[in-house]
């Protein structure tokens, strides 16, 4: 079990377009994944249940995964900040 | 079979129509996009369900089955930060498709630069399941698209 805790860096969270685009990224494995926040931990590949979390910028969330690739590739998606170091707008 | 009707009035310009690559490829999820009536307006429920989560530029209602739909009022609206919105429900209550959910003013969005073109998507549907089923126009509660 691979498993990661990141500060959100990304401007808006997970709102719909960076949500959709961590949903797909999840979808990928073979294995299950799992987001946490605040003790509450829900399907990473459901858009639904990711939306329904609520996660902003600058908050803790935690990613499980038997398949650290993913883990790691998710974990890239929400703390990636571009090369000035200042929060990236997702598109 | 769940269906889904129109948020706002407006003419119907499905996903493709959406200026953002997410949405337009059909990435959040299946559905359709409405390009609204300019001018102060109400948008409503899409479907009757429980409103999971209620930003003032987007909103989830979930059905008894646990189907959930999104509605993004215009794109990029996240960042005016709620100004411009006004919320006349609270996230968790129960209403019925048509409800009133949030005033906004879809010109107002367009002046300042942003589109004011709203998706209403269905969330984990599979797209074969979703078919759209309104015409040209929409007014606000009429059919939109139907999931299966």
């Amino acid at each position: 079990m691979a498993e990661r805790q990141v500060k959100v860096a990304t401007d808006v969270g997970l709102h719909a377009r960076p949500a959709a685009v961590f949903v797909q990224t999840a979808a990928v494995s073979e294995n299950e994944v799992g987001l946490t926040k605040d003790g509450r931990r829900v399907n990473a590949k459901s858009i639904l249940a990711v939306l329904g979390l609520d996660v902003r910028n600058g908050e803790e969330i935690t990613i499980d995964s038997d398949d650290e690739t993913v883990v790691n590739r998710l974990a890239g998606l929400v703390t990636d900040t571009g090369e000035t170091g200042a929060p990236r707008n997702p598109r | 079979m769940t269906s889904i009707v129109a948020p706002v009035a407006g003419k119907v310009v499905g996903l493709a129509g959406v200026p953002d690559p997410v949405f337009a490829e059909g990435m959040v999820g299946p559905g359709s996009a409405i390009d609204p009536v300019r001018g102060p307006g109400v948008a409503v429920a899409p479907i009757s369900g429980v409103v999971r989560k209620l930003h003032p530029h987007a909103y989830v209602i979930v059905d008894a089955e646990g189907r959930g739909v999104l509605v993004h009022l215009g794109i990029d609206t996240v960042k005016l930060d709620g100004e411009g919105f006004q919320l006349l429900v609270e996230e968790g209550a129960r209403v019925a498709a048509g409800a009133e959910i949030v005033r906004w003013d879809a010109g107002s969005i367009e002046e300042g630069g942003r589109s004011p073109i709203c998706p209403v998507i269905a969330l984990d549907a599979d797209p074969a399941r979703v078919t759209v089923t309104a015409g040209d126009e929409v007014h606000t509660a009429d059919p939109l698209f139907t999931w299966k």
